[in-house]
């Protein structure tokens, strides 16, 4: 078996070339896949693309259109890679963002509508992240003291969030549902000083504030005596207990700040362009979507505000192909593929492929089999 | 049959309860060989969609299945891949064949001038005995009435129930799952047993997903079997990791959703309580599972594969 087979080896630091270099060709390579199926099922790839871009960036509403579906995807992008740094699996910033909006939406209209906007808007955004980080602490407590996998209760409260939320204003008179529309139940719309202003067509501050989270969570995370810890922690859970760091608070607090960053994306919407708890407008995966964020940022909160962008255009940019028949559904794909050739070049990241010498002689030959 | 709603609750229970019942028992057997696979909403959906394809292609239900089987198989060589070839994260991994499934199928269900969606399928499973026996008390709605692909659910439970845990090649792949080490150095090829099982997880998820296309909602429409590949997640853990318990959890499961719907045509008071409630408790129940009974050392009382999730390395040996 030796002889014609590849040789693999951990590859110590990549190059800082070699980090940008792979995700920018996971998104070609993905772009090259979707025009392949795009060409297979009789549609015009250059069209379609054309189109996306075009719809995305062609105009100052496509722009800020644009913008406003990255702020929420760069904070559940923030969630996962803080909590995917320390080996906290979090697939739950679906259910934290939506808990962040209902509580969001809910101080909103606890508040009223007398409330000045230097008080009701901060407090709304702040009831997010507690929204957030409450929804975390079911999977996180249980993590923490009873050894409980956290991949599969966040998950399922995702559902759980969902279905909550539904309830809230499709199943119920809850002081979320608004008690004007009798017709199709609808969310009870936040009063305006808890809006977050817009500069820019429909764009809010929200995309700044967005911005200042993610360089915060920066500074805390590559910075700060707290993050070098996590750090520790999340490259070996023994590391840390030998130098006296508290690791099951350690993980607690990452899992809590992930679920608050999740909640943060949730109330920046509901405060900006969204305006009430509206399933419709919330129920878009954002979390999920989060997730593809991060990993293509590869964890770094720098790299998640352009990335978050991308996406945003993505996912902005799928229901204006309906307009000339391909369904808004390729956009799905693409994100996809994209997170597949991301994951898979994360290989060629952290290992070199060579090829075997030919007829390697004695002690090379030894070499290479270790 | 008035009097006996809840037979038929439970007939349809055992219906709605069949697809799961294929999702979850592939799943178990990916995982028994040390592989999770968060694909498998995505694979489901590709499975549905290629099932409801071939059927409305040529009107034959049995090559609807074979193309979901293959299909489902085919999506899951992207999980198998990235994790054992690569292995990159197996949750960023799967996670990435879920959102690469539901967009493909969407799109395959909608693309080009003559789409899918909307379209009534050209065939449909039906029980396999109309009347006669069939209409017997209990026996008939709840054991003769199915169509064939319930049975094959029973079989296929049985089946895989025989392959884990009384079959020589079973024992290689629970010991790959547990310790791939040991079971490399007795001679078995992890890798091998691990696509080999990533294959079939993925071929039963497809054929899951058809049962929806083709028996359940046997019209083609974007999202045809809702939750059902996250909640057979959820089951493998509520079975345990064993086929025959994945069997009666999913048919609970099946008897749960059409409870949920039953309640509503029920009057007073039972169609006051919110639908959305209802569907929150299969997930309800599986989180308070998980928690009960699979915390910490307890996971491998139960029977989780102890080196479930861990990427192998072969030269860390």
């Amino acid at each position: 078996m030796a002889g014609r087979r590849l040789i693999v080896e951990p590859r110590g630091l990549a190059s800082p070339l070699l980090l940008v270099m792979v995700p920018l060709a996971s998104v070609f390579a993905a772009l090259v896949l979707g025009a392949i199926f795009l060409a297979l099922t009789g549609e015009n790839p250059g069209e379609v693309y054309g189109k996306m871009v075009d719809a995305a960036f062609g105009d100052g509403r496509g722009i800020s259109e644009t913008l406003i579906s990255a702020t929420p995807l760069i904070l559940t992008g923030l969630a996962a890679a803080v909590a995917f740094k320390m080996l906290v699996w979090n697939i739950g910033a679906e259910g934290q963002f939506l808990f962040g909006a209902i509580f969001a939406a809910g101080a909103g209209i606890w508040l009223g509508d007398g409330t000045p906007a230097a008080i009701a808007m901060p407090l709304v955004i702040v009831a997010g992240a507690i929204g957030g980080a409450f929804w975390a602490s079911f999977a996180a407590v249980p993590r923490v003291y009873l050894g409980t996998n956290e991949i599969i209760t966040t998950l399922m409260l995702n559902f759980i969030a969902l279905n909550f939320m539904n309830y809230l204003i499709f199943g119920s008179n809850s002081p979320w549902r608004d008690p004007g529309v009798s017709t199709f139940p609808q969310g009870r719309p936040v009063p305006d000083a808890a809006r977050i202003p817009e500069f820019f067509n429909r764009l809010d501050y929200g995309i700044i504030i967005a911005a200042f989270i993610a360089i915060a969570v920066y500074v805390l995370m590559d910075k700060s005596r707290w993050g070098f810890e996590v750090r520790v922690v999340g490259d070996s859970a023994e590391t840390g207990r030998y130098a006296g760091i508290g690791v099951p608070r350690k993980i607690l607090g990452v899992f809590l700040l992930s679920g608050a960053l999740a909640g943060l994306g949730g109330s920046l919407f509901v405060a900006g362009p969204v305006g009430a708890l509206d399933p419709r407008s919330l129920d878009l995966g954002l979390g999920f979507t989060g997730i593809i964020v991060a990993a293509l940022a590869r964890l770094n909160p720098l790299a998640i505000v352009p990335v978050a962008v991308l996406m945003g255009a993505l996912n902005n940019s799928g229901p204006a192909l309906q307009s000339i028949g391909v369904p808004p559904e390729t956009v799905t794909m693409l994100q996809g593929a994209i997170l597949i050739f991301a994951v898979a070049g994360e290989f060629f990241i952290a290992n070199r492929v060579r090829r075997p010498e030919l007829e390697p002689t004695g002690s090379s030959a030894a070499e290479a089999a270790a | 049959m008035n009097d006996w709603w809840w037979v038929s609750t439970v007939a349809f229970g055992i219906g709605l309860g069949t697809p799961l019942a294929f999702a979850t028992i592939g799943e178990i057997i990916t995982e028994r060989a040390g592989i999770l696979n968060l694909g498998v909403q995505g694979t489901m959906l590709v499975g549905a969609v290629a099932g409801f394809w071939a059927t409305f292609n040529t009107g034959s239900l049995f090559l609807g299945v074979i193309t979901a089987i293959v299909a489902g198989a085919a999506v899951s060589i992207i999980h198998a891949v990235l994790s054992i070839t690569l292995r990159v994260n197996q949750i960023v991994s799967g996670l990435a064949l879920t959102l690469f499934g539901t967009g493909l199928a969407s799109f395959l269900g909608k693309v080009g001038s003559d789409p899918l969606v909307g379209e009534p399928s050209r065939a449909t499973f039906e029980p396999i005995i109309e009347g006669g026996i069939a209409e017997w008390p209990l026996v008939g709605p709840l054991v003769l009435g199915h169509d064939i692909l319930v049975y094959v659910g029973v079989v296929t439970a049985a089946a895989a129930s025989y392959y884990l845990f009384r079959s020589k090649l079973g024992l290689a792949v629970r010991a790959v799952g547990e310790d791939p080490a040991s079971a490399e150095s007795a001679g078995i090829n992890v890798s091998r047993v691990r696509y080999i099982h990533v294959l079939i997880g993925g071929s039963l998820s497809g054929l899951g997903g058809a049962y929806f296309a083709l028996a359940l909602v046997p019209t083609w429409q974007d999202d045809p079997i809702g939750a059902a590949g996250w909640i057979a997640i959820a089951l493998v853990i509520l079975a345990s990791w064993r086929p025959w318990r994945a069997l009666f959890v999913a048919y609970a499961f099946g008897f749960a959703q059409f409870l949920e719907l039953r309640l509503q045509t029920l009057g007073e008071p039972w169609n006051g309580i919110p639908s959305t409630l209802l569907a929150m408790i299969p997930f309800v129940l599986a989180i308070i599972a998980m928690i009960v009974f699979a915390s910490g050392k307890r996971a491998r009382f139960l029977g989780a594969p102890a080196a479930l999730g861990i990427p192998y390395f072969r030269e860390q040996r």
